[in-house]
């Protein structure tokens, strides 16, 4: 991978991990805001879903989180395989083994 | 080494009996070739990936999900306050069906540009536009199973439009709502579309489809099969595998954040007889189309507007399916000018969509 390229993987995971920060805070913004806003006839009219309570709330975030570095350490090993079949492609090594 | 053996013995008894082997064999030795446009190769396995997601999920709903007139809301309404993760489990189904008509657009529009539904792939282009109108279709049903005051009123507009077309019009738009008007015979009609006739017309699509991807194998850009050089190609099997599941992870990943930080709501069970409420819109990928219907005047010379309108749409629809022989000369100045109303297309659905949204 040349720096170029590493500079821009790097440049979309911050984008991509700013984006899930201001996704969050968007989000309680929105619920608070949904809740002085909204009269109790409207609450019972329309169902706006989300974690109830602090603790489904906290586990949610959790598992996001967990689901992002999961994702990221997987992303790494795949790509150091990607590495490895592509050196063996290159010295064509399955195909000599093959012959 | 006996172990060894062991999994040897079930391997070739499987073998012998189903002939796996073979398919393996074509996985190991499938190449894909490497160029500037090889990205878009990812949307067709991508499509796959949502519309699995939307299986698995989809089946979680069921367990829940009535669909009848009385219980029809309530149980959506249930899935969303009662069943422990119910709601996460509506909005990933909601959102991966988002995702997979954009990546079934996305995808149709690439081979429209590299012109990949060239000789000899004409009849997979034709069975892509097939699943394309079945993606949309699985959209269209699906939009009314909540059974509140937007999907009642959307569903009776989008059942209504057939209702233009000469001769054919009325019994479609009956047909579809299992009657005169919208009732639960249509949310019980739709939902037997949803969940049982449109999945068996897809999964026999999608089975000839992907066989004849292998078939052809995947095509080139124009540009690239002119010049007759030698193209670099990546084995499918690991090479290319691993790349896709970096891509499916990303993905996922999204699709999981959206899901949970927006998911869809719930309005209160539709009532037959009260009026349409106002700034009824559909689904993103029908407002292009909406708009169209609602800009076009109602009356054109001798014509009825919407009877002309629908006619159009079905006239592009036509030409959309037939496009691997309409564009039959891809270098020359005809497959050009395709080119460009490819172009034109995207602005104008693109735009048409944001003025419906204004």
């Amino acid at each position: 991978m040349t720096a170029k390229k590493k500079c821009m993987a790097l440049f979309l995971l911050i984008v991509l991990l700013h984006s899930f920060v201001l996704l969050k805070i968007d989000f309680a913004q929105q619920a608070e805001q949904e809740k002085t806003e909204t009269t109790q006839e409207e609450v019972s009219e329309k169902i706006v879903p989300g974690p109830q309570g602090i603790k489904e709330s906290t586990g949610i975030y959790v598992f996001i989180t967990w689901v992002w570095l999961a994702i990221l350490v997987l992303v790494y090993f795949l790509r150091l395989k990607i590495k490895e079949v592509d050196r063996l492609l290159e010295i064509r090594f399955l195909s000599e083994k093959k012959k | 080494m006996k172990e060894k053996n062991v999994k040897k013995d079930i391997r070739s008894w499987l073998d012998e009996r189903s002939g796996l082997s073979a398919v393996f064999r074509f996985l190991r030795e499938k190449k894909i070739p490497q160029h500037k446009h090889s990205l878009w190769y990812y949307t067709g396995s991508a499509i796959l990936l949502f519309f699995g997601i939307q299986v698995i999920t989809g089946f979680m709903l069921v367990f829940y999900y009535s669909p009848t007139l009385e219980e029809a809301n309530s149980s959506v309404a249930r899935i969303m306050t009662e069943v422990p993760l119910g709601w996460i489990i509506r909005s990933v189904h909601s959102w991966s069906a988002s995702f997979m008509i954009a990546f079934v657009f996305i995808h149709l529009l690439s081979i429209w540009i590299t012109k990949a539904y060239r000789k000899p792939r004409e009849l997979t282009w034709m069975s892509g536009v097939f699943l394309l109108i079945l993606s949309l279709l699985f959209g269209f049903t699906g939009y009314l199973l909540p059974w509140d005051d937007l999907s009642l009123s959307a569903t009776k507009v989008g059942t209504d439009i057939p209702r233009s077309i000469p001769v054919l019009g009325v019994w479609v738009t009956k047909f579809l709502r299992g009657g005169e008007d919208v009732t639960g015979d249509t949310l019980t009609r739709f939902f037997g579309f949803h969940v049982c006739i449109l999945p068996l017309f897809l999964l026999a699509l999608l089975v000839v489809h992907v066989y004849l991807i292998q078939k052809q194998g995947m095509s080139l850009p124009l540009d690239l099969e002119r010049k007759e050089e030698k193209v670099k190609e990546l084995p499918f099997w690991p090479n290319f595998v691993y790349r896709e599941m970096i891509v499916w992870l990303v993905l996922i990943g999204i699709l999981f954040t959206v899901s949970i930080f927006f998911p869809p709501s719930l309005d209160k069970a539709a009532d037959l007889m009260a009026p349409a409420p106002e700034g009824i819109k559909p689904e993103w990928y029908f407002l292009f189309l909406f708009q169209m219907l609602k800009i076009f005047p109602a009356k054109i010379l001798f014509m009825n507007g919407d009877t002309l309108a629908v006619l159009l749409i079905l006239l592009g629809g036509i030409a959309f399916f037939f496009l691997p022989l309409i564009d039959n000369k891809p270098a020359e100045r005809k497959g050009k000018i395709i080119t460009v109303i490819a172009y034109l297309f995207i602005i104008y659905v693109v735009g048409m969509s944001v003025w419906s949204l204004l």
